[in-house]
């Protein structure tokens, strides 16, 4: 061990070393300044930048001897006494965030950059690319970037030298000051740390397990003891140090008997391929990659379906076989296929458990479904109801991967209750890019009959989902859902592979559908020579999204587009559309309580907040009945357990639509109750349940905590890229997004979710790929240098535009858009490179390999 | 364990200890492998960071980082300096060593998995090559197939460089990179071995220098192929240059071929598409590199646009 001496935030310390740590980890855990995060370990994220005498470096790749005789300072140090930086107030004010997790890091590093150009430049403003370079090595998953640019900008401009600024959402200072507390920061006294031991090869059968030091250990694998990916848990251990508790799991004798495997799709459908699932029992046990009811389906091998969504169905084909046979001029027969997205949260899966005391069990978990976890880990553990609170306050970002019971939270619940003592599991970057679920990929074949004068006469899809060792991901059925009643047939099928499991993410199966039914009308639209927006208004029987083609085709992007394959220099330019389309889904069991509580306003339920804004949202909602401003407002969400009140899952974007118009109705009503003179109304309190809507038409599907409500929420993405021919690489330049969502409550924010939506849809386009070893199933990327996300420096021009109108049966006048604003961004950038160069690139991500290929 | 030695005398590297100097390659590799050997840290050696020049050229200290080599060898040394500003991010750059960037480990997938085994990490195969190879190699020489990680060591490449060792002796470029056949080595340093200082030969006058990397997102992303190139330019003639290319072997290439182009020529249209054209001569891509052929043609080329537009 080596003592040094350092200063962190003006503060001299003393830390004793052993010289391989990391200053992230000492700075975290010996320091307990939690505001500095680790995410990708590896220096490209900066999510764990600190300043060391004023240069910013990566906390994960700065040897914590570096600090020696040094001055340091973290995000909590940032500001002078006691106020803020300037870069922080922007960060608020232009909402240069979402979930927050990247923003220490980011904050951080910044500050550096104004000050060092405002000593150079004064107060004029740097451009997007200077700012870009200079902020190179920060990600945000969110893809917060447009308020980032904004935030840098205006600092540099001098915006918020004196000014306090108001933050845009009220968590917002929490997130730029580091005080956010995530699961991931829990630390308690005495907690052991637990990591999951997992299994190294893709199948096989798992022998007892037994360690002669691990006495802290429980077995995570289902009666069959069969591991079907390599990544799958097996097992978690627990000790006093991560350190520890790692090398307890290397040492730990697991035998494995291996059995045959298979990674790749073509290969599991083959006649004599070993079987994922071996038998009825075990095909049971299959995990569900969809957030909705599983459709029964039959098996072959290791194919699942297909499942038909016909309307015609019949008559489709036999118009398809005609079309083909005559060669006519309105046939498209395409194939597509997407690559397995990560959802990459910038927070991993983390969860703390504390159960020394047996008559009360604490979570803390990263979860974006607080109220189902709490009452299903309820049930699994059998707590009695007022022995378990949860806790998931800030979350990191989730995207569709936290919705579920996960074997962090049962693990680590599991080890606090045998250890009696507080318990931190927090999966490391690998994990997560490994096994905490993905969006599928996929394969699509195409047919589409249009007639000469542009009416779409037919319609066959057939989709197969690359699930993995999931299953239900159905997707082309969402493509029969868009325009018109013409006869179409969608067959969706699942190939199960020993592969990571399919999970839901942001809006299941809409960029896959998308990706081939809007270039396939694009395609169409070339053929016959039509405009693709005037083809999609013949078709569109959505008046909402018929408004939107009308703003699209106004945008002078669109009018200048140049003709498809016309370009002959390096660089071509190019335009795409595409549009989305989405379920409008409610918890009609939501319930709010508004109260007065030390005199102020208090709004709560057991809903989450993971960067979409229902804190936010929901003080905004309650503000506004009061008349008072939305600082006045406390909000408390994100915990569940005895006192708390039903809230809703955020996903299947029915967050706001669930908790907004009832925040309100509660507001009301105690404002009925009490007046404003909120001095003698103390403890008062009035709730309200969400219910249904006001409609004439019955809802058509209903079960737990969820109604598909009446009405499709759409989208149309406008975008335009720059192909270098030569060196095979695209450059979205701008994106144009317009969505029918009814009124965006929280406005400023619902700009934020669509701005991040097209980011994630350029990852989607042009980078993200998991790729696993096709001998092993190991997966390769999982780092973040090899599982590319967008950067700063990829962001577009990008333009929001929200129609208001058509969602008058909704209370509030609007509905969610997490998920509809992510459907078409990879669509229309596919569009947009098939106008550049015409080449239509098919296959996911559009790499510079694959674009060299096509434009060969 | 830990050791701080204050002068190079008093390295002493036990078995199976490593060397530091930045930390940002090892530092990543100790947590993935929740390894703990002895450290021997060098920054506290006296001398070990610091440029100083000389009539006879550069002597950077092995702990120079690589913000203050982009930043001062600019003027003199342009394309090592342009080069590497480009690598990384800013914050690795303030860190990060030339020492430690010319020996960093391979950033080949299946060496940094954990539950992999390979050449490099004490196997007996390689993985990629049977395997995923979209990054690896389009000259195909020897049994590994991932290219080296150094971009400085591309740029050195076109300098007379020599590495001074902490006892004192000497290498080449070539003497530490190897022809790359050895597929167990990123390096052919003796383990213990301890770059004290590179001495780099004085830059040309008005010398000229050009860097490209090829990539699919904006910056901050490992090089898919790199170049680079230092000239001089009397009256718009070349008359010297040195160029090379990067991320396409398993040690970055010199293209004597493309130079022997280029030189007594003027940088034309022609004279580029030549040159590049040159570069790829020989290339023997892997199933899933093909595209790196292209990609040498379009770096270079692009490379050597870049060289042609930093003389007006
Ligand atoms: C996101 C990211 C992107 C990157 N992109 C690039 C890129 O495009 N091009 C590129 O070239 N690099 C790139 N790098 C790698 C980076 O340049 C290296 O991590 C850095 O140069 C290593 O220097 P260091 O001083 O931190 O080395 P350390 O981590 O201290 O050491 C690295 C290795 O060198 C050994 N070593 C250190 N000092 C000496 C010495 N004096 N003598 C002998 N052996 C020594 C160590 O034992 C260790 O094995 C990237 C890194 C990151 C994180
Ligand atoms: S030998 Fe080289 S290419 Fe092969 S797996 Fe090892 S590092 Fe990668
Ligand atoms: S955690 Fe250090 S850079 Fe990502
Ligand atoms: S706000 Fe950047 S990762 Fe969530």
């Amino acid at each position: 061990m080596v003592a040094i001496q350092t200063t962190v935030n003006g503060e001299a310390h003393e830390l004793q070393l052993d010289g391989h740590e990391s200053a992230v980890d000492v700075i975290r855990e010996q320091l307990g300044l939690t505001g500095t995060k680790l995410v990708c370990a590896g220096g490209v994220c900066g999510a764990c930048t600190v300043q060391i005498d004023g240069t910013p470096a990566v906390g994960c790749l700065t040897p914590a001897t570096a600090l020696r005789d040094r001055e340091v300072t973290t995000v909590e140090g940032l500001g002078t006494d006691g106020d803020l930086h300037p870069v922080q107030r922007a960060f608020m004010a232009h909402d240069g965030l979402q979930c927050g997790y990247c923003t220490p890091g980011f904050v951080v590093d910044a500050a550096t950059f104004v000050d060092r150009w405002q000593r150079e430049h004064g107060t004029s403003e740097p451009d997007r690319h200077t700012i870009a370079d200079a902020l190179a090595g920060h990600l945000c998953r969110c893809g917060a970037y447009e308020g980032i640019y904004r935030a840098v900008a205006a600092a540099c401009r001098g915006d918020f030298a004196s000014e306090t600024g108001v933050s845009l959402r009220v968590d917002g200072r929490a997130k730029v000051t580091g005080d956010a507390v995530y699961t991931a920061d829990v630390y308690p006294d005495d907690a052991l740390e637990a990591v999951i031991v997992r299994s190294p090869i893709a199948a096989g059968t798992v022998g007892p397990i037994s360690s002669d030091s691990a006495e802290h250990l429980v077995d995570l694998l289902d009666d069959d003891r069969r591991v079907r990916y390599a990544g799958q848990p097996i097992a978690a251990v627990a000790a006093p140090t991560l350190i520890e508790a790692r090398q307890l799991a290397a040492d730990l004798s697991v035998r494995i008997e291996p059995a045959p495997f298979v990674i790749d799709p073509d290969d599991a459908l083959a006649s004599d391929a070993p079987l994922v699932y071996e038998s009825r029992a075990a095909k049971k046990t299959a995990p569900n990659a969809a957030e909705g009811p599983m459709a029964p389906a039959r098996w072959q091998g290791n194919l699942r379906g297909p499942n038909p969504t016909p309307w015609l169905g019949t008559l489709a084909k036999r118009r398809v076989k005609k079309a083909r046979s005559q060669g006519a001029k309105g046939h498209v027969a395409l194939h597509f296929e997407t690559a397995v997205q990560l959802h990459s949260s910038f927070e991993p899966h983390a969860t703390v458990a504390d159960w020394s005391d047996p008559d009360r069990l604490r979570v803390w978990t990263s979860t974006q479904a607080l109220d189902h976890v709490a009452h299903e880990l309820a049930d699994h553990f059998g707590v009695e109801p007022g022995k378990i609170d949860v806790v998931s306050d800030f979350i990191g970002g989730g995207f569709g991967s936290k919705l579920s019971v996960t074997p962090d939270m049962t693990a680590a619940i599991e080890l606090s209750r045998r250890a009696r003592k507080p318990v931190r599991l927090v999966l490391s970057r690998a994990e997560e890019l490994t096994a905490t679920g993905n969006r599928p990929g996929s394969r699509t074949d195409v047919d589409m009959v249009v007639s000469d004068d542009g009416d779409l006469d037919a319609m066959v899809l057939d989709g197969q989902s690359l699930t993995g060792v999931s299953i239900n991901s159905p997707y082309t059925a969402l493509a029969t859902l868009v325009y018109g009643r013409s006869p179409r047939l969608a067959r969706d099928s699942d190939i199960v592979a020993n592969a990571p499991p399919g999970t839901p993410f942001r809006g299941p199966g809409g960029p896959t559908y998308a990706w081939a039914l809007e270039q396939s009308v694009d395609q169409a639209a070339h053929q016959i020579g039509m405009d693709p927006i005037d083809l999609r208004r013949r078709w569109d029987g959505n008046d909402k999204r018929q408004a939107l083609y009308d703003w699209a085709s106004n945008l002078p992007v669109w009018s200048d587009r140049p003709a498809t394959g016309t370009q002959t220099g390096r660089y071509q330019r190019g335009v795409g559309i595409a549009s989305g389309n989405w379920l409008y889904m409610v918890d009609p069991d939501t319930e709010v309580e508004v109260s007065v509580c030390h005199g102020r306003l208090l709004v709560r339920n057991a809903t989450q907040d993971m960067g979409t804004g229902s804190k936010t949202v929901l003080a905004r909602a309650v503000a506004g009945v009061f008349d008072v401003p939305v600082a006045d407002v406390d909000v408390e969400i994100g915990r569940a357990g005895s006192r708390a009140l039903h809230g809703p899952t955020s996903g299947g974007s029915r967050t706001t639509a669930s908790i907004h118009s009832t925040a309100i109705e509660a507001a009301e009503k105690l404002k009925a109750e009490v007046g404003v003179d909120l001095g003698s109304a103390e403890g008062a309190s009035a709730t309200a349940t969400r219910g249904g809507d006001h409609s004439m038409r019955p809802v058509p599907i209903t079960f737990a905590n969820l109604q598909l409500g009446r009405g499709f929420s759409a989208a149309v993405h406008v975008s335009e890229v720059e192909v270098d021919t030569l060196t095979g690489k695209t450059r979205v330049v701008s994106v144009h997004g317009g969505l029918a969502i009814g009124v965006p409550h929280a406005r400023e924010l619902a700009i934020s979710q669509c701005e991040g939506s097209i980011i994630q849809g350029i990852g989607l386009a042009l980078y993200e790929n998991q790729i696993l070893d096709p001998h092993s199933g190991v997966t390769l990327t999982s780092n973040l240098e090899d599982y590319r996300i967008p950067q700063l420096g990829d962001t577009p021009e990008i333009t929001i535009h929200f129609h208001e109108p058509g969602w008058e049966h909704v209370p509030g006048g609007g509905v969610g858009l997490g998920e509809v604003a992510t459907i078409s961004p990879a669509a229309s950038v596919g569009n947009a490179i098939f106008n550049a160069t015409g080449h239509r690139p098919t296959t996911l991500p559009v790499r510079p390999d694959r674009l060299l290929e096509g434009l060969r | 364990m830990i050791q701080f030695p204050d002068s190079y005398d008093t390295i002493e590297v036990p078995a199976g200890g490593v060397v530091r100097s930045g930390g940002t390659d090892l530092q990543q590799r100790l947590r993935a492998e929740n390894a703990r050997p002895t450290i021997v840290d060098l920054t506290g050696v006296d001398g070990f960071a610091g440029i100083s020049s000389s009539p006879d050229g550069v002597r950077i200290g092995g702990g120079t980082t690589m913000a203050a080599v982009a930043a001062e060898l600019d003027a003199s040394h342009p394309a090592l300096a342009i080069a590497t500003g480009s690598l990384a991010t800013p914050q690795v750059r303030a860190y990060g060593t030339i020492a430690g960037n010319l020996t960093q480990h391979t950033r080949c997938w299946y060496y940094r998995h954990p539950e992999m085994s390979c050449f490099k990490s004490g196997g007996d195969s390689c993985p990629a090559r049977t395997g995923r190879h979209l990054y690896g190699v389009v000259f195909d020489r020897g049994e590994c197939v991932h290219p080296h990680p150094s971009t400085i060591a591309m740029a050195l490449l076109c300098y007379e460089t020599t590495l001074i060792l902490a006892d004192g002796s000497s290498k080449t470029m070539d003497e530490l990179l190897g022809d790359g056949n050895d597929p167990t080595r990123d390096h052919l340093l003796a383990d213990g071995d301890v770059i004290a200082a590179v001495h780099v030969e004085p830059g040309w006058t008005d010398e000229r220098g050009a860097y490209f990397r090829s990539i699919s997102r904006f910056e901050a992303e490992w090089p898919l192929v790199e170049a680079v190139v230092r000239a001089r330019v009397d009256d718009g003639v070349i008359a010297e240059v040195a160029l090379a290319v990067g991320g396409v072997a398993t040690v970055p290439l010199r293209m004597t071929a493309a130079e022997a182009i280029l030189v007594s020529s003027e940088l034309t249209d022609e004279t580029i598409a030549a040159a590049a054209a040159a570069c790829t001569e020989g290339a023997n891509p892997l199933p899933e590199t093909g595209y790196k052929v292209d990609l040498v043609l379009a770096t270079v080329t692009e490379t050597l646009e870049r060289l042609r537009a930093a003389g007006e």
